[in-house]
């Protein structure tokens, strides 16, 4: 039933934002009459005065760009070599079927403590920082790719063959399109995956982007200043999933 | 699915692969490392890694600090699973509260939680406590938003037959609802479990003084490679087989009974 | 196969001397809309006897299905009252059992726990309630498959176990919403006989709501053709073919003509509903 009027549909909404500036306006008293150490949790309206100064002294929209150009780049590579993987794993049966249980555990191995391998290959360097997020993306694009590819319903398969198209031909004109929103959703999830890591992996190693400038902030026991960073971080990822899943309703219409 | 006119693939043939494939990497791996392209040590030789895997099965040491690890991943596990079950309940069960507030939780997921880490120290210390906390920070999110997600996702019918044959609140929950959910619930709680080894494994790097991270981190900064490699395979086979026994818990392979 | 001329095995030859067992009076259900409000079900009454098998037919829409849910308790925001045995409806009721439509096996209940839910619900011990529920398996013919898990089974046999699991409820009304709509046209004529046998058996009150009249032509004693929105009863038609029925009925001459008498009274209604559901998809398209 499509909504019966604007107002019911965002009253929601408007309870979820409410409730969350109560908290913040319910910390704000809390440490203000000291029930919470304020050498511990900053006052909300100090993180917010201290947003500007960290965006400008910080050089914020540099470390954005160099974050940004990591994930960008890391992502670039799980796509184009986890599809062709996948399609590769699918089209090899037999070296799907001795490969696929190992990629799907490396799915769930906590691969991210690689990093000091990558460091003592790479150095602290955007490499370290790119082969940590490409090689944590990795594995889902693949599995979803393969999954995307095997799950074309048999009836369009042979419609491509009561239409007489070659094997190429049925495998780019209705396998891929068929297997294209499964693939975006491993692609999507591989993204979670990368920009998860190059955060991680900056502030781990103190190198680069938005991760070292938490890690420097807290460090120099800059309290309201940690706490703006992160808020920094997590509005930029929200906007990068935003702007996915944006791009995903453009790609695939018929969702 | 299978291509039409291929023929089937033997598990033996399948099995050859697999070793056929072993072996030439580790062959590479030992050309590699003989060659000396790469600085020495970055890929230590075979045996040099075999015997350091073996030094470190062999020693105490490396057991007690995968059992602080270990302790910190199921502590953590303990509290983000439970808050993250009954948040999801919750949300699951209350349409209004799930439009007011899912969309944070939807949002947070995602974000790395490791940069909350210097937060967590604040708040807890910098011992074991603040390494439960990540975990719990972890597998909170996954938890929650799977749970959420799989009571939508129940049958409605189910829950009309439980309601016709005037079963109680007790009733629909332990032989409805939970029965109903709990593949997905299983799925959230791997999710979960996966991410709160890796949460506590990076905050134990970045700044402890036991733990597996601890060691492994400590390994890197005194350039024992094969000592690093070692923890590696061990921790991965360990996160591995953990990961899949709950999962054969779950029952998720068989349409069994629970 | 012997017809007989009176229905046997029933606990009454004269059922209209008998006090209703389902009393349904002047149900009224409005829903709120986009478009603004929509009567579903428009004062519709009517009463089953002891015994008695009555279907309830109209086309997609027309509110066979909330009605269903009213009677069995499971909606409660309507006016007019229901009553089984001279007791209120407010809620479920024990005296009605409910089989629906979609799929509603348990999944992760093999084929005898599945049967035994409502025994088990009611506090009967393992041994005991498993007894109970081998029989009622026995009766829709399932036995052999106790151990197995409704993955395992065909449709119609999942079907069958949801006619098991309401029937070991014992209920004194079994009321069936299209229970079998998912099947296919052979499987659903075999299903109806194994209905009529049971009901034959137990003696079994029925109210049968569906939108195929073959099967409530083969199933009923009476029919009650609703009318597309709002939903009132358009005409009540008595099926005058002997019991004990079997499908072999369908090719009989009478059959034929209560199939086409229903139909031209369903006909018009089915084509208004028709008409609602183009305009509803030209709206969409245009929005």
């Amino acid at each position: 039933m499509s909504a019966a009027n604007p107002g019911a549909r965002h009253f929601p909404l408007l309870v979820g934002m409410g409730a969350l500036s109560a908290f913040f306006a319910g910390i704000e008293i809390l440490v203000r009459i000291d029930v919470i150490n304020r050498f511990i949790v900053p006052m909300p309206s100090q993180v917010i005065a201290s947003f500007e100064r960290v965006i400008v002294e910080e050089d914020v929209v540099a470390r954005f760009w160099l974050t940004f150009q990591e994930a960008f780049i890391a992502g670039a590579m799980i796509a184009i070599v986890g599809i062709s993987l996948g399609i590769l794993l699918y089209r090899v049966e037999i070296l799907r079927r001795a490969t696929e249980t190992w990629v799907a555990a490396m799915a769930s191995a906590p691969t991210v403590l690689i990093y000091p391998l990558f460091l003592v290959i790479f150095g602290r360097s955007m490499w370290t920082i790119v082969m940590m997020g490409f090689v944590a993306g990795l594995p889902p694009v693949i599995l979803k790719t393969i999954e995307g590819l095997a799950g074309t319903r048999r009836v369009l398969i042979e419609v491509g063959r009561s239409f007489n198209l070659t094997a190429r031909q049925i495998f780019t004109k209705i396998m891929l399109p068929s297997a294209l929103p499964t693939i975006f959703v491993g692609v999507r999830l591989g993204l979670i995956f990368t920009l998860i890591n190059v955060v991680g992996v900056e502030f781990l190693i103190n190198f680069g982007g938005l991760g070292q400038l938490i890690n420097d902030l807290a460090e120099r026991y800059d309290l309201a200043g940690t706490y703006a960073s992160i808020a920094f971080v997590i509005l930029v990822s929200v906007f990068f999933f935003v702007v996915t899943e944006w791009v995903e309703k453009c790609l695939v219409p018929e969702r | 699915m299978k291509g039409g006119a291929a023929p089937a693939i033997s598990a033996a043939e399948v099995r050859r692969l697999r070793i056929v494939i072993v072996l030439v990497v580790l062959a590479a791996w030992e050309l590699v490392a003989r060659s000396g392209l790469l600085y020495r040590d970055v890929v230590p030789a075979l045996p040099t890694i075999a015997r350091a895997l073996y030094a470190l099965l062999a020693g105490g040491e490396f057991y007690w600090h995968l059992g602080v690890t270990a302790g910190e991943v199921a502590a953590g596990m303990t509290i983000g699973g439970i808050g993250g079950l009954a948040v999801g309940l919750l949300l699951g069960a209350n349409r209004f509260l799930s439009e007011a507030f899912e969309r944070f939780l939807y949002y947070l997921g995602p974000t790395p939680k490791i940069i909350f880490f210097p937060i967590m120290i604040m708040w807890f210390g910098v011992g074991v406590s603040s390494k439960i906390a990540m975990g719990a920070l972890s597998c909170f999110f996954p938890v929650a938003l799977s749970t959420a997600a799989g009571m939508r996702q129940i049958d409605r019918v189910l829950i009309r037959v439980g309601h016709s044959f005037r079963a109680n609140a007790w009733q629909m929950a332990t032989k409805v609802y939970l029965p109903a959910m709990r593949h997905p619930v299983i799925n959230g709680v791997r999710l979960g479990l996966g991410v709160a080894i890796i949460g506590t494994l990076l905050a134990e790097t970045k700044l402890s003084n036991r733990g597996v991270g601890f060691l492994v981190i400590q390994a890197y900064s005194l350039f024992d490679m094969p000592r690093m490699y070692a923890m590696l395979i061990v921790l991965f086979v360990v996160a591995i087989g953990v990961n899949a026994l709950v999962g054969r818990l779950g029952g998720l392979d068989a349409i069994k009974r629970p | 196969m012997a017809i007989a001329p009176e229905p046997a095995g029933r606990p009454d030859t004269a059922p209209a001397a008998q006090a209703p067992l389902l009393v349904v009076e002047d149900i009224v259900k409005r829903f709120a809309t986009p478009d603004g409000e929509l009567i579903a079900v428009d004062h519709v009454s009517f009463d089953v006897k002891p015994g008695e098998f009555v279907g309830v037919i109209g086309p997609s829409g027309c509110g066979k299905s909330t009605l269903f849910n009213i009677i069995g308790g499971l909606l409660d925001d309507y006016e007019g009252t229901v009553r089984v045995a001279g007791e209120r409806v407010r809620g479920p009721h024990p005296a009605i059992g409910m089989i629906f439509q979609e799929e509603s096996t348990f999944p992760w209940r093999s084929v005898i726990d599945n049967v035994a839910f409502p025994l088990e619900i009611a506090g009967m011990g393992r041994r005991e309630r498993h007894e109970r529920a081998r029989h009622f398996v026995k009766l829709v013919g399932l036995d052999g498959f106790e151990r197995r898990y409704p993955a395992q089974l065909s449709g119609g046999m999942r079907q069958r176990v949801s006619m098991a699991r309401t029937l070991a409820s014992e209920p004194k009304i079994l009321l069936m919403d299209e229970p079998f709509a998912s099947l296919d046209e052979q499987t659903r004529l075999l299903l109806g006989d194994k209905v009529l046998q049971i009901q034959q058996q137990l003696a079994q009150t029925t109210l049968l709501i569906t939108h195929n009249i073959t099967e409530a032509v083969q199933l009923a004693d009476r029919i009650l053709v609703m009318t597309y929105r709002p939903g009132r009863i358009k005409r009540v038609v008595d099926i005058a073919l002997p019991r004990p029925r079997s499908s072999q009925i369908v090719s009989s001459e009478a059959f034929g003509r209560h199939v086409a008498q229903i139909w031209s009274d369903l006909r018009e209604e089915a084509s208004l509903g028709l008409q609602d559901e183009d305009s509803a998809y030209g709206r969409e398209r245009r929005a």
